[in-house]
């Protein structure tokens, strides 16, 4: 019954209007919303993607920036495997908040999380604020991977939740392993009678 | 497989029983395979031959693809499947838009009753063939299916559910993650129908933090299509309510009071119950029962109310943290804010209201350096709560409540800002505290009003050893402390005065009434008058007037107590006193005079006049010789004295029931009407007054004043002792007790000289001379006891029998003989 192997909720976080949402709608319906209105709260997209053969669902959960909602949405980092957090390149601001960011991120999210630092906007060139390799020197300071994107022209976008749901998959496999070496307890025991019964059609 | 074909075995007996059961029936004929599907179980292969069967499965449910699956892997007919698969699959119709084949739905059931340990498996199938539909978008069957989940969870019993309810869950958190709106609402309704299932077998195994998520987003929901959005919002909404439900109960399921889930589920409850789109919602309308803002406000209600001791905090922390974030705080929102609190303080279980205040009261405290009309806004919505909250309002920790509140109010005096429209809005705190203060002290039992009082005053910088703050604070602060204690005050029902004025409250109050400023002073009158006023009495005095007939005022009279007289007995010296010392301050105005009267009067009324009629009367007296003797004090004043006491007189006579003494009164009042008006109200309080009101040379003619001789006649003739009335007022403790008068002792101290000297300079011009002899006896026997007490002292010492004999025959030479003893020490 189950159409995937893994399950990983992946968490957008950043200063409002630096395009989270856009990247979400980018990578999850694949258009870019023009005019999109500021998220109230937090949305929520699913997509399913294929890791090495195997099904990996990625619940993506597309956070407000705004201020006032700060404390719905971090409720929603501890629940998080991969959290994204994203400037934008072309305004400083948003750049220079990212401390913010990180402490809220050490204060609410689980302890290894895996995060990446995202600038976004690049397809406008003429305006960036904030060089490439300032973001990418922020990065390695803090232990995150950098990835600079346009949602606008996709770039970068879907390697970006690929690379994640990579991560994550080499992660829980691992741990997998691990766990059956103990007790093989890793799937529920009703997924593992559904995929008998189909197989026992394909017999 | 192996788990399959392991149930399959457990289960048969029971099976058996049940089908044998039911074979008896005349469904005989439908029923007769499953017996050889149970063999077929048997068998334990997973390529199951089953004999022709006529069954019409395959024209139904099933797509192509499935078909073709199923041929190509057994190239055997559709009819292998199971049963219950087969009842599963009958209950799907051709064309999506028949809907539920009832009478098929009616049999799955009837299998699903008969054969619980089945249910699971019928979730299972049902689930995977949802969740396939839901791929194809084949839209109609997916509602067709959480049609038959939702029939058969309700009809099935509450033991045989719990597995069933995971395929359940699985398939409605599927469709929550659709992208779909009317799948989302449709999963929400059936997550609703679930929830209000009551299980009572316990499960363990269930998570609802997805839906906990889900369901906190789509309360968010920012749909382009308002009613799109309304509904997306008010079906989040439901489900929270469902989940809350679901787990609030059950101990083994996730604790949904824990902050993770109670910062998602708060949040998007208070966000819809105050959104700027919905606001406009007639709530009296029964057709928007519907709206976000009206369920948001329900589901709160009900979330509120289930939360018991331990977790009402955890509900109140995202309510302040969202107020905060979202600067509801303000003037604009702040009724909304109000309106919240409400709803928490009329849904809390009673025994926990408290907890809501105490919340609030730390939130002031986490605001304390914040402006002041976001503290004044909590503060307002603490003494909302603190109205509907009443007798439990306060909880444990009484002066820890009072407290914290006065050191807010400290606080905010001691930062007072230069800024004017700041400091109106500090004002505004200020008063806020205040009457929040004298709502709390409301809520108490009398007794522990008093306490209150006394608490405050102790609060007085004067009193306290800090001596650090300006004078200049130090009267604000007085003046606030003052408000606070008035507002307390009146909230006070007195009944008997003795409980009303515990020693240990009257004294430092009545120290308080001699302070220098004349604001403050009417303030500590005010409480006075409420405190001693039991018939309402109080607007009736608040003008010094002379009447005629005080019947026509409307007094309400009540036969005062006798513990009442005797009360004033015990306390009246320091009554009296204070209210002289206070006749004699020279900042008064018209208002404190006014104030001192109604004070003056009401112990009138309320202490019974006529048992302390000769007190009092000499107390008038006194008054007058104030006026008289005492030089320094400005010409109005002395008029407004005289006016003030013949204003009493004239009330204490009438109200004693004296006629002769009345129409002494009136006799007095009548000549001073025609040759001195002065000395009456109607001119000394006349507000208007300029200098050439009053005349230019002071004069006082003895027609014009009350005479004490003439009163004691009349007295004398009532069978009242008079001898007291002769006997000077010894009121005088009152101002060494004070410390806050230091500064005018100077000026005091020679005002006194000078009085003293008149004094005994008239009275031995004047006075008989009996009195002269009472006077300088009683002044001597004074000086005896003192004397004696001195020798007393003496006499305990051991070393000094000899002394004791000495002393009892001449004063001169004890200290001869003393002195030397005396240094031995």
């Amino acid at each position: 019954m189950e159409d995937y192997k893994y399950l990983f909720k992946i968490v957008l976080i950043g200063d409002a209007g630096v395009g989270k949402t856009c990247l979400v709608r980018r990578f999850t319906q694949g258009l870019f919303p023009p005019g999109q209105a500021a998220t109230i709260g937090v949305d929520f997209m699913i997509k399913t993607v294929e890791i090495d053969g195997e099904r990996v669902k990625l619940q993506i959960w597309d956070t407000a920036g705004q201020e006032k909602f700060r404390s719905i949405t971090q409720s929603y980092y501890r629940a998080a495997n991969a959290l994204i957090l994203v400037y934008d390149v072309c305004s400083q601001a948003t750049f220079d908040s990212l401390p913010q960011w990180i402490s809220d991120i050490e204060s609410f999210a689980k302890h290894k999380v895996l995060a990446y630092l995202v600038g976004n906007k690049i397809d406008q060139i003429n305006s960036r604020e904030v060089p490439s390799y300032i973001g990418k020197q922020w990065a390695d300071r803090f232990e995150m991977r950098f990835l600079e994107t346009s949602a606008k022209d996709a770039e970068n976008v879907d390697i970006l939740f690929y690379d994640i749901a990579m991560e994550l998959t080499k992660d829980a496999r691992e741990k997998d392993k691990l766990e059956s070496d103990c007790t093989g307890f890793n799937i529920s025991p009703n997924t593992k009678t559904i995929n008998r019964c189909t197989a026992c059609f394909k017999f | 497989m192996g788990s399959y074909i392991g149930m399959g075995q457990n289960d048969k007996q029971s099976r058996w029983g049940a089908y044998n059961g039911l074979g008896q029936n005349d469904k005989q004929s439908k029923w007769g395979h499953t017996l050889e599907w149970d063999k077929m179980i048997s068998c334990q292969d997973g390529a199951i031959h089953w004999p022709g069967q006529n069954d019409k499965q395959s024209k139904w449910g099933h797509t192509l693809e499935w078909d073709k699956m199923i041929s190509s892997c057994c190239g055997c007919c559709a009819a292998l499947k199971p049963r219950y698969k087969r009842l599963v699959d009958n209950i799907f119709p051709v064309n999506p838009e028949d809907g539920l084949v009832k009478n098929n739905m009616d049999k799955l059931t009837f299998y699903a009753l008969s054969a619980p340990e089945k249910l699971d498996r019928i979730g299972q199938y049902l689930a995977q063939r949802l969740s396939r539909d839901v791929q194809r978008h084949r839209y109609g069957m997916v509602v067709i299916a959480m049609d038959a989940l939702d029939q058969l969870l309700v009809s099935c019993h509450d033991y045989s559910l719990n597995l069933f309810v995971e395929s359940f869950l699985k398939m409605v958190q599927k469709l929550l993650e659709c992208d779909d709106v009317e799948l989302q609402i449709l999963a929400t309704s059936s997550f609703i129908k679930f929830a209000n299932i009551e299980e009572v077998t316990p499960s363990y195994h269930r998570r609802y933090d997805f839906f906990i998520s889900k369901f906190s987003s789509m309360c968010h929901s920012n749909n382009s299509d308002e009613t799109c959005k309304a509904r997306i919002r008010t079906a989040g909404l439901k489900g929270l309510q469902g989940v809350v439900r679901k787990t609030v109960s059950d101990d083994l399921q996730v604790n949904i009071w824990e902050a993770i889930h109670m910062d998602k589920i708060v949040p998007s409850l208070l966000y819809n119950m105050h959104d700027q789109g919905f606001v406009q919602v007639d709530l009296d309308n029964h057709r928007n029962e519907e709206a976000p803002a009206f369920v948001a406000e329900t589901v709160f209600r009900d979330l509120v109310c289930r939360a018991s001791f331990g977790n009402i905090k955890s509900v109140l922390k995202p309510v302040l943290v969202h107020i905060d974030n979202h600067q509801l705080w303000c003037q604009a929102t702040l009724q909304f804010v109000v309106k919240c609190f409400k709803i928490i303080m009329f849904s809390v279980q009673q025994q926990y209201a408290y907890i809501v205040i105490q919340v609030l009261m730390t939130h002031l405290d986490s605001h304390v350096r914040s402006s002041p009309d976001i503290k004044s806004s909590i503060v307002d919505v603490l003494f909302e709560c603190v109205l509907i909250a009443a007798g439990g309002s306060i909880g444990p920790s009484v002066l820890d409540v009072f407290n914290n509140l006065v050191r807010h109010l400290r606080i905010s005096l001691d930062n007072k800002s230069t800024d004017v429209d700041k400091r109106t809005m500090e004002k505004k705190f200020e008063e806020a505290i205040i009457s929040t203060i004298g709502e709390f002290a409301n809520n108490l039992p009398d007794y522990q009003k008093i306490e209150i009082m006394m608490f405050i005053m102790a609060k007085f910088p004067q009193f306290t050893s800090e001596e650090e703050f300006g004078g200049k604070m130090d009267a604000q602060l007085q003046t606030m402390l003052l408000k606070t204690l008035l507002k307390v005050a009146t909230k006070y029902k007195t009944v008997s005065m003795a409980n009303a004025f515990p020693p240990e409250f009257l004294h430092p109050l009545l120290r308080m009434s001699l302070l220098d400023d004349p604001g403050m002073r009417i303030i500590v009158q005010q409480i006075l008058h409420t405190l001693i006023d039991r018939n309402d009495n109080t607007p009736k005095f608040k003008h010094v007037v002379i009447t005629k007939d005080i019947s026509k005022l409307g007094l309400k009279l009540q036969k005062s107590a006798r513990q009442d007289s005797l009360f004033m007995k015990k306390n009246g010296s320091e009554f009296y006193g204070c209210l002289l010392e206070n006749m004699q301050m020279d900042s008064n105005k018209v208002d404190n005079f006014e104030a001192l009267y109604c004070t003056m009067a009401l112990i009138c009324v309320e202490m019974g006049c006529t048992e302390i009629l000769l007190e009092l009367i000499r107390f008038a007296l006194e008054l007058q010789n104030i006026a008289i003797n005492k030089l320094s004090l400005p010409l109005t004043h002395k008029c407004a004295i005289h006016a003030l006491t013949s204003g009493f007189l004239n009330l204490l006579a009438q109200l004693a029931e004296v006629k002769s003494l009345a129409t002494y009164v009136s006799g007095v009042i009548e000549i001073r009407r025609q040759e001195a008006s002065h000395l009456l109200p109607d001119v000394a309080f006349n507000r208007a007054n300029k200098p050439s009101s009053y005349p230019e040379v002071e004069t006082l003619k003895d027609t014009w004043l009350f005479q004490q001789s003439q009163i004691a006649e009349i007295l004398t003739e009532l069978g009242h002792d008079v001898s007291r009335l002769s006997k000077p007022f010894t009121y005088r403790v009152f101002s060494s007790l004070l410390g806050g008068i230091d500064a005018e002792d100077s000026t005091l101290e020679k005002d006194e000289e000078e009085r003293r000297r008149k004094e005994i300079l008239q009275t031995f011009q004047t006075a008989p001379f009996e009195e002269i002899v009472a006077r300088s006896e009683s002044k001597s026997n004074h000086f005896h006891n003192k004397l004696n007490e001195i020798l007393e002292m003496v006499s305990k010492h051991p070393d000094s029998p000899g002394s004791l004999r000495n002393t009892n025959k001449t004063t001169v030479p004890v200290f001869d003989i003393q002195f030397p003893e005396l240094y031995v020490y």
